[in-house]
């Protein structure tokens, strides 16, 4: 039996080659798919979930609304899903102006917001759109602007400080809140959290000793 | 007067070990040990290497379908000790923890040694025949460092472990197939088979060792409590692990009696020689046989006799270091359940690190390998151990008692999964070993599980092969043994606790604390409905 440096190829060499390849392949494959239990279907329920919801995003800004603080949430939330951003200023036409009627003051203020919108989205590397909208109903606004981007989800802060008017969230908000066909994310400033309690309430309710 | 505040949940392991984390865990683990057993195997098996292999394999099998359904069962930290206490009780929980901890310490020094022996393919300096001392003392810095970086809290990241484990599973598939693809002669095989049949001691001490191929499963075990999901995850890579080191077991048996070497080998008077035969006493070469066979694989040998020592020498370091953490952590398992003092449960203020474990399991480990290395050292305990250990060499002196601790606790598993299926059959069990026999006791349901039978009967035939073949095995095992009953009778009288009782425990509330931790939330509910359904029929009986 010559011992050398030839090499030949065997039929019985070549199967078990390939049962080994296979065999290594398709255990490994096996061992790193396992089966999801409940939590994990709900979790990738949840996953895919937000997918849908943060593909298109409106973040709202008008003179009562408040989004500075939920703006640079919806930058990385954009930036973590590759969303579409749109930051838009609505400036309510009061019916005693025509509609196109010049308001240099809320004006200037849009240009403020949506500037630091757009600083905020290119300190991030996110692609930002930004829109001015003059309205008679802020609301109806909105929700127009959401369906012709078709939104996903729109954003919006809450009150400005000192226009608190009885509605915990602003009317405004809640009536956005209400009529949105699409889901809509309302963040409250911690300082200003307090303002939701009930205060008869909170004075009614025992103190804690 | 202040609110009351409510208390801080106990801090806990997070479960961030995942199926691939879990796998290569183990993987780190035995993955190591065929690059140490193929070359002991085929040294005293020679032509009947894969029947070795073969039966050790059909007992690792079974030793793996246990350990799948017990950690999964019960997903703790503690592995094989943990699941005999609480099948057979304190006394036997604490042999089986104790073999094991015998295990973890010939971890440390036969991987470190074998390490060397691969890198010594590389560095020829460090071949121990030629310089022993210089050998010796790479193996005793190397084991030395390891208790350092241990005491240090500095561990190897399941991320790199992954990545060790990845390469060299690609790694070794790829030498089988090409090997078999290119240098497999069905012809050199059957020749080796037929005309170098071993004698039945031959068999049995060849059988014996390659059990040391598949010892390290309690790894996975071990890590059951930072798995994701342990219940569900566990059971895959525990079969996959078992498959996988078993075709390359099987694989590398056959392949190295049937391999037609890529570089002619001959013997001193120039005649051929088949490449299984560089292994009978040579002890150089039984510690590097799987670079030896890479390097003879046509046209890929080349590359791999560059990088298969290198990450051999890596695995086996990273499976040595795991004898190092492992005996520490089942130390501290053991002391936490009053198998051992608390002095094992001491974390270091600084580095929070359980040190006395650390250093006085690497102290064993230190003692085993001087005891290894002697003969090479010094020549007149050579000698001796020539009069009274048929002369084993350093590497079969460790493989010897390897085995016995591995033998040992594995045949204290088996026992314990036939406890526990007749004592808690409440458990759901997400893995179920095959071939069971139903029956009924005390009114529950009880599946009686043929295959752990079996296994143990295979088991506690090789422990029996290695008492017998095994001249140092057998005197140092048992001592071994011996040595920790007394210290644990000791130990147990010295705190009142009963002696070769168990203490009570309440497992009920135990085992649904385990699922809850654990994460397997419909496992403990279906738990819960088991108790009820159990303590409803009871109610009813009564």
């Amino acid at each position: 039996m010559a011992l050398g440096n030839d090499v030949h190829v065997t039929l019985a060499g070549a199967i078990v080659a390939l049962i080994i390849a296979a065999m290594v392949g398709a255990t490994l494959w096996w061992m790193l798919h396992p089966p999801s239990s409940y939590v994990q279907r709900i979790a990738k329920r949840a996953e895919s979930e937000l997918e849908r919801m943060v593909g298109s995003l409106i973040v709202v800004f008008s003179p009562e609304i408040d989004s500075s603080h939920m703006l640079a949430l919806a930058v990385k939330l954009a930036r973590g899903e590759r969303s579409e951003l749109l930051a838009i200023y609505i400036i309510e036409v009061p019916y005693t102006l025509p509609p196109d009627a010049e308001m240099p003051s809320e004006e200037r203020a849009a240009l403020d917001a949506l500037g630091a919108a757009e600083t905020i989205a290119n300190n991030n590397n996110v692609t930002i759109r930004t829109e001015t909208v003059k309205t008679r109903s802020t609301k109806q606004a909105v929700l127009d602007v959401a369906k012709r981007v078709k939104a996903d989800l729109i954003i919006l802060g809450s009150f400005r400080e000192g226009k608190y008017s009885g509605a915990p969230l602003g009317r405004t908000i809640e009536e956005i809140a209400a009529d949105a066909k699409c889901d809509v994310l309302i963040g409250v400033e911690g300082k200003h959290g307090t303002l939701l309690i009930d205060e008869t309430l909170q004075s009614a309710s025992p103190q804690t000793s | 007067m202040s609110v009351p505040r409510t208390k801080a949940p106990e801090p806990e392991l997070r479960r961030s070990v995942t199926p691939w984390g879990s796998f290569s865990w183990g993987y780190s683990d035995v993955g190591a040990d065929i690059f140490v057993g193929l070359g002991l195997v085929l040294a005293w098996a020679a032509g009947a290497t894969n029947v070795a292999f073969l039966f050790a394999g059909i007992v690792y099998v079974c030793i793996g379908l246990a350990y799948t359904e017990l950690a999964s069962t019960y997903p703790v930290a503690g592995g094989g000790q943990y699941f005999v206490m609480r099948g057979l009780g304190d006394l036997f929980g604490f042999i089986a923890g104790w073999a094991v901890l015998l295990d973890f310490t010939i971890d440390v020094t036969l991987f470190a040694w074998s390490s060397v022996d691969y890198t010594s393919q590389l560095v020829p300096a460090l071949v121990n025949s030629a310089h022993p001392w210089l050998h010796f003392l790479v193996v005793l810095t190397l084991v030395l460092g390891l208790c350092l970086l241990n005491v240090l809290g500095v561990r190897e990241s399941t991320a790199f472990n992954g990545f060790v484990s990845a390469l060299d599973v690609i790694s070794e598939t790829l030498i089988l197939c090409l090997g078999f693809l290119f240098a497999f002669r069905p012809g050199l095989l059957i020749h080796a088979m037929h005309f170098s049949w071993p004698t039945p001691y031959q068999l049995m001490l060849g059988t014996s060792l390659a059990i040391v191929s598949f010892v390290g499963l309690e790894s996975i075990s071990q890590a059951a409590q930072e798995t994701q999901r342990p219940a569900s995850i566990i059971p895959r890579t525990s079969v996959a692990l078992i498959l996988t080191i078993l075709i390359f077991a099987l694989a590398y048996s056959n392949l190295a009696l049937g391999l037609h070497p890529w570089h002619p080998i001959t013997d001193a008077h120039g005649h051929p020689m088949q490449f299984w035969q560089i292994f009978p006493h040579n002890a150089d070469n039984q510690g590097k046989a799987v670079a030896l066979l890479a390097e003879q694989v046509p046209y890929y040998g080349a590359f791999a006799a560059l990088y298969v020592p290198i990450l051999g020498a890596v695995l086996l370091l990273i499976s040595s270091n795991s004898g190092v953490f492992g005996s520490s952590r089942i130390a501290y398992a053991m002391s936490s359940a009053n198998l051992l003092p608390s002095i094992f449960q001491r974390v270091h203020a600084r580095f929070r690190t359980p040190v006395i474990s650390i250093v006085f399991f690497s102290s064993i480990a230190v003692i085993e390998l001087i005891f290894a290395a002697l003969p090479a050292l010094v020549p007149a305990a050579s000698h001796l151990y020539s009069q009274f250990f048929h002369g084993e060499n350093g590497l079969e002196f460790l493989a010897d008692l390897y085995a016995f601790g591995a033998a040992t606790s594995y045949s204290f598993v088996f026992l314990g999964l036939i406890a526990l299926r007749l004592h808690d059959p409440l458990s759901p069990r997400k893995f179920k070993i095959p071939l069971n026999i139903p029956m009924r006791i005390r009114g529950e349901r009880v599946d009686f599980p043929v295959i752990a039978v079996l296994g143990f009967i295979g088991i506690f035939s090789i422990l029996l092969f290695t008492l017998r073949t095994h001249a140092l095995g057998r005197i140092f095992g048992p001592t071994w043994l011996v040595l920790g009953v007394v210290l644990y009778l000791l130990y147990r009288n010295h705190r009142r606790l009963p002696i070769l009782r168990s203490r009570r425990r309440d497992w009920r509330t135990e085992q649904i604390d385990i699922l809850r931790r654990s994460g397997e939330l419909e496992l403990m509910d279906e738990y819960l409905a088991n108790l009820k359904a159990s303590d409803a029929r009871r109610a009813g009986q009564t």
